[in-house]
């Protein structure tokens, strides 16, 4: 029983510090795009000296919105995932009152009829739960999906560097573009990789 | 949980109360159920706290099935705030409530029972042979509030109006009144914010027939002290925190 109390205030713990890590990252991938606006002027200016530069740029970009639609994506199904822990909480709260009352009501004449409404509170939460354990897998996935464009991202990084050390005097500017990009990534790499330790533990709760 | 049945006639009353086992630092609540044939319609059914208590209480009078409707005098915790866990249990039953407070009392969970909103007029409600009148009682304390009354049993259920803020396992009448006044005297001044609205409420239920009068915190009022309370109460100075 004492798990079960404690259960529900750790998953919504977890729910909301899911949707805090994703708002980062979401900040980030706003940052690289930036980045990479900056990126193309600079890779502009500096013409032949950064050709292999300018279609890195490119990527960076598309990297950049790619992770933002992930996020906005999952951030719906988030909502929902919420929604669920609400459920779920609500639920098992009740089975827990209901099992509380049968067992102040033994005895009493009508006792007997509380089994029907605990059989469908039972029912309706075993429900629940199949649910909510199908949605933390669907997500988990989701943020495996996440994931990509960021490791995506620290190759990108890399070949940045090895372009930027041929641009002559754009090589500084062009070097910070580069290790801004692998920074941003490595910090979605873990915000991400801590969301799915959440999901984890709230599955094994 | 105590119970006492306070009517017994074609159908019964019962007033559910002083449970020994509630946490101490929330208010003790009188909740009351009309039992007819087939239905059961139960009077602010209580706090979260209460819910179970309740529930295995009602048990040695009904059915869970039958627990048809439920009726929230106001929108406070100590009222309606167990609404989610009925709504799992009696998912089929109906909920009578101030249609002003719809939106706020259901943030305690109504997801399945059906929400009867009362106009700010009143109403009835109608359970087999009983035919419950829903009396006006805005402002006694909350802005929209209602009290039931049954003429035939001529109980009014008049919610916070009649409190008394007593400590725990007090008899379920009052026995002195001149002695029980001064338990009731703060709670009246300080909740009760319109002189007007109580004028106007006194009025209403001096043209009723009352025999007992049955609120949701402390003692009933029966027989003679039903006036007493009438009296003592028009002459009070209410809304006294200004």
């Amino acid at each position: 029983m004492k798990s079960k109390r404690h259960k529900a205030p750790s998953q919504f713990v977890a729910v909301a510090s899911i949707a805090s890590e994703l708002s980062a990252v979401m900040e980030v991938a706003k940052e690289i795009s930036l980045a990479a606006a900056n990126a193309k002027a600079i890779a502009f200016r500096a013409g032949e000296k950064a050709r292999g530069f300018q279609p890195i740029t490119d990527f960076i970009n598309e990297l950049a919105k790619e992770t933002i639609e992930l996020i906005n994506d999952f951030n719906g199904h988030a909502l929902t995932f919420y929604q669920l822990t609400v459920n779920e909480h609500k639920i098992s709260e009740a089975h827990s009152q209901l099992e509380k009352a049968n067992k102040l009501a033994f005895g009493a004449q009508y006792a007997s009829s509380l089994i029907v409404p605990m059989d469908g509170v039972k029912l309706r939460m075993q429900d629940c739960r199949r649910q909510f354990k199908g949605h933390v897998i669907k997500l988990l996935d989701q943020l495996e999906t996440v994931m990509h464009p960021a490791r995506a991202a620290r190759v990108i990084a890399a070949n940045s560097r090895i372009e930027a050390s041929q641009a002559g005097e754009y090589l500084q500017s062009l070097q910070a573009v580069a290790e801004s990009v692998d920074k941003a990534a490595q910090v979605i790499h873990d915000n991400v990789q801590r969301c799915r330790s959440l999901l984890s533990i709230i599955v094994t709760v | 949980m105590k119970m006492t049945k306070i009517y017994e006639g074609p159908y019964q009353w019962i007033m559910f109360g002083r449970d020994e086992n509630k946490p101490g630092n929330i208010i003790d609540s009188n909740q009351y159920m009309v039992r007819t044939a087939n239905r059961c319609l139960i009077m602010d059914p209580g706090g979260i706290e209460l819910f179970a208590p309740m529930l295995a209480a009602v048990m040695h009078h009904a059915p869970v099935d039958q627990i048809t409707d439920l009726f929230a005098s106001h929108q406070d915790p100590d009222i309606i705030s167990s609404l989610g866990l009925w709504d799992q249990a009696v998912p089929n039953a109906k909920l009578h409530a101030a249609a002003l407070w719809e939106g706020f009392i259901r943030h305690f969970g109504c997801n399945s029972i059906e929400y009867v909103g009362i106009p700010d007029s009143g109403g009835t409600i109608k359970l087999d042979n009983a035919e419950l009148q829903i009396i006006p009682a805005h402002y006694l304390h909350s802005s929209v509030n209602f009290h039931i009354y049954d003429p035939q049993a001529k109980i009014l259920m008049s919610g916070d109006v009649g409190a008394a803020l007593e400590g725990p396992g007090v008899p379920m009448f009052v026995d002195k009144f001149d002695s029980h006044v001064e338990k009731m005297r703060f709670f009246h001044q300080r909740w009760m914010p319109s002189n007007q609205a109580k004028r106007v409420w006194i009025d209403r239920v001096r043209m009723l027939d009352i025999d007992i009068l049955a609120p949701q915190h402390g003692r009933m009022f029966k027989g003679d002290d039903v006036k007493r309370f009438l009296d003592w109460f028009e002459s009070l100075q209410v809304g006294i925190a200004v």
